[in-house]
């Protein structure tokens, strides 16, 4: 046990020194919201330049022409009635000249689909909707105006209704208010898409890292000296949990960055009345789904309790994976050897991505269940299952199911492991693995 | 005196190759032993199966009269022919992770590894990363870590590879210091010279199979059969009269400059050299009469070949 602590102690101090480590780990949480910032930053800033469009309108007296608006994406230039196509191309031809010909055809009341932008410059979705949209505004007004009747703007408008759902979790507590949840579907499968995502990330970035610090112990005979020095055991455990707690520090550093940055940045970036503000918007355009991401996102303690299950299942599914990779990093003496085991041990990782992605559609379906209890896929199918709000019983079970299989799983790469440290040369097929199991 | 180690009848096969064919050796304690042998002969093997690295087919390896167990690596210290240490950390810390690995306390590790390190002069090294290190700076690493904890046994592969003659001689001094200490020393090398010059017992291993197994003296006196070399001045006719029925020439003889001549001669394996050298005496102007001791690569290259 001793001799594990040390291992344990060398890998994690040597991992967590490294600059790289640092970097990923402060680093990471700034890519992932500037990656969710950027699209939003682009599009605000994006197109900035106001694009000219000349407009041959064929319609009678230009109805459609002369109400188009010019604003900060297009600008409109009316070509004077019977104007042809022809005419508009050759004088227009250039980007510097217009962005592009707008072509209305006559029957376009009748005809919504008779519209045709012949283009100079590369295609723009803003100015595409932007035609679209008012285009489409001035056709509605018409046509309802054929039908002659007073108020019929006021009387759609009322018709047009938007319905949201809010959707409660019973937790079986009596009390009306404290006894249901608001939970959403679109928000639950989010933040279960990020947690199975995430968990992925480390089970293979880790599990890697395990894998590979094998095989460079192999090759530089580091190895030969560890093993007179210590059980082939004591030095796979070693290096699993080694690199597994360097895991943790990072999921916990995470942790802290992402708590801290709702429970006090947010706060005071928006105001408490801000993040009010923002759920009352949110809840009076009818999103009831956006007021929930925004409430269970500041809610310190949710955040803390799926951090807590989150944990659990990386530990337990880094474990489970981490003995595999060790096995493999013992049997192989070079990366290449490795790659055929490695793309094994990645099926059920693949697999349970899949999986992954239906729990949206029926987080208890049959399917969803059995993957969130085989260790294999347990921990990111499980993980992504969560946030609609398991019985706590399945997630104890796949739990100690995960554990369970992790110690054997354990037993079983221990024995490979303890034969394969000693071997060079040849690789060894599935064949040899199992004979090294069975040695006595 | 009971050997530390005891190998008895160890066969080892890898898939279509026999590595050791029933090989027996014992090392007595607080000697220093060649393990010997041309490449792929299998002293590798022979080393990795006394560390508990591989398990011998059949045959029976015995430490301290009992039988080797996976515990008894602890007293061992081996230091593999390919070189492992951990390049990205720093000298001072791998060492001390080392004799820890190997039981030492933190504080104890840190003090007698500075007393090695300031001895074979590379106490200014401790701070420096593995990657940095020359060569022969590495071994020296290496080496330390080895010893620092002082095992029983120590198991060096070509201890003396990768060194320039002045390191050469340091180590060599280091590794008579340990036995003096009490350590026993098992090195396997091609360097026949440094087993003239340090060790006591050796074993030859050819193709799988222990050819020669002896203490390094016996061994080299043996191997000399009883043939010494003359050197006289006067006739070679009266030479060859006064050792007859003494001894036997060997080969022809040579002229050496200043009218000297050069005799090689074998006496029967049992017989006395007195009466030899008194004919001689008489009949010609000897100059010198010298026993004739085969070197270690002589007798490396004649068991080999199967000639010896």
């Amino acid at each position: 046990m001793n001799k594990i602590g040390l291992i344990v102690e060398r890998e994690f101090t040597e991992r967590v020194r490294k600059k790289s480590f640092i970097i990923t780990t402060l680093l990471t949480p700034l890519f992932m919201i500037a990656l969710m910032v950027a699209p939003s930053l682009m599009m605000m800033k994006g197109g900035s330049s106001t694009k000219n469009v000349v407009v041959v309108d064929n319609t009678p007296g230009q109805f459609i022409g002369s109400k188009l608006e010019s604003g900060e994406t297009v600008s409109f230039r009316l070509l004077p009635e019977g104007t042809t196509l022809g005419q508009a191309r050759s004088q227009y031809n250039s980007p510097d000249i217009a962005y592009g010909v707008l072509v209305i055809g006559s029957d376009i009341l009748d005809n919504p689909q008779n519209l045709q932008l012949i283009l100079n410059d590369a295609s723009s979705m803003s100015v595409e909707d932007n035609i679209r949209n008012q285009i489409q505004g001035i056709l509605r007004t018409e046509r309802l105006a054929r039908y002659e009747m007073d108020n019929i703007d006021r009387i759609l408008a009322d018709a047009n209704v938007r319905v949201g759902i809010q959707t409660l979790k019973n937790n079986g507590q009596e009390d009306e208010e404290e006894g249901m949840e608001a939970t959403s579907t679109a928000a639950s499968w989010i933040m279960g898409l990020i947690l199975g995502m995430l968990l992925y990330f480390i089970l293979i970035v880790y599990g890697q890292q395990v894998l590979q610090s094998v095989i460079d112990e192999k090759q530089t005979r580091v190895l030969d000296v560890m093993v007179t020095s210590c059980k082939p055991f004591d030095l796979m455990m070693g290096k699993i949990l080694g690199i597994a707690l360097v895991a943790a520090l990072q999921i916990v550093i995470w942790a802290v960055l992402i708590i801290g940055a709702s429970a006090f940045i947010m706060p005071m970036v928006m105001g408490d009345t801000g993040i009010d503000a923002a759920m009352a918007a949110a809840q009076s355009a009818g999103d009831t789904e956006i007021a929930s991401i925004v409430g269970k996102f500041t809610n310190v303690g949710y955040l803390a309790g799926l951090f807590l299950e989150l944990l659990l299942y990386i530990v337990g599914g880094f474990l489970f994976y981490a003995s595999m990779y060790a096995a493999i990093g013992s049997a192989v003496d070079t990366p290449q050897d490795a790659a055929q085991f490695n793309g094994i041990i990645m099926m059920p990782v693949i697999v349970a991505i899949i999986v992954m992605m239906n729990v949206m559609n029926d987080p208890n379906s049959s399917l969803v269940f059995w993957c969130s209890m085989i260790p294999f896929t347990s921990p990111i199918v499980m993980m992504a299952r969560i946030p609609f709000g398991i019985p706590v019983w399945q997630v104890a079970v796949s739990l100690v199911v995960l554990y369970i299989s992790f110690f054997l799983m354990t037993w079983v790469a221990a024995r490979i492991f303890r034969v394969g440290v000693f071997m060079h040369g040849k690789k060894p097929s599935w064949k040899d693995l199992g004979a090294w199991v069975k040695m006595k | 005196m009971d050997p530390i180690l005891r190998i008895e009848n160890v066969s080892k096969t890898y898939t279509g190759h026999k590595a050791l064919d029933d090989v027996s050796m014992e090392v007595p304690r607080g000697s220093i032993y060649g393990l010997l042998g041309p490449n792929g002969a299998g002293k590798t093997t022979l080393i990795r199966v006394v560390n508990h690295m591989t398990i011998p087919d059949c045959g029976k390896v015995w430490f301290e009269n009992h039988e080797i167990t996976s515990d008894d690596i602890y007293q061992i210290g081996y230091m593999p022919e390919e070189r492992g240490l951990y390049k990205k950390m720093k000298v001072g810390e791998q060492a001390v992770f080392f004799a820890r690995m190997r039981g030492m306390a933190r504080f104890e590790a840190i003090d007698k590894l500075r007393q090695w390190f300031d001895r074979l002069g590379i106490i200014e090294w401790w701070d420096k990363k593995v990657e940095d290190l020359s060569k022969g700076m590495a071994q020296k690493v290496q080496f330390i870590a080895t010893v620092v904890h002082e095992p029983k046994l120590l198991i060096f592969d070509e201890p003396f590879s990768g060194f320039d003659p002045i390191n050469q001689n340091l180590l060599k001094e280091e590794i008579l210091g340990l036995r003096d200490r009490g350590a026993t020393v098992i090195f396997s090398t091609h360097n026949m010279e440094s087993v003239e010059e340090i060790c006591d017992d050796i074993t030859l291993i050819n193709k799988s199979h222990n050819i020669l197994s002896g203490s390094v003296e016996e061994i080299r006196r043996k191997a000399g059969g009883n043939t010494f070399q003359v050197i006289f001045s006067g006739d070679r006719e009266r030479f060859i009269s006064s050792v007859n029925g003494k001894a036997t020439l060997i080969g022809d003889s040579e002229g050496l400059i200043g009218g000297y001549t050069q005799q090689k001669i074998h006496i029967a394996d049992d017989s006395d050299i007195r009466p030899v050298i008194g004919a001689l005496n008489e009949n010609v102007n000897m100059r010198s009469f010298q026993e004739i001791i085969p070197s270690m690569n002589d007798i490396f290259i004649r068991a080999v070949n199967g000639t010896l």
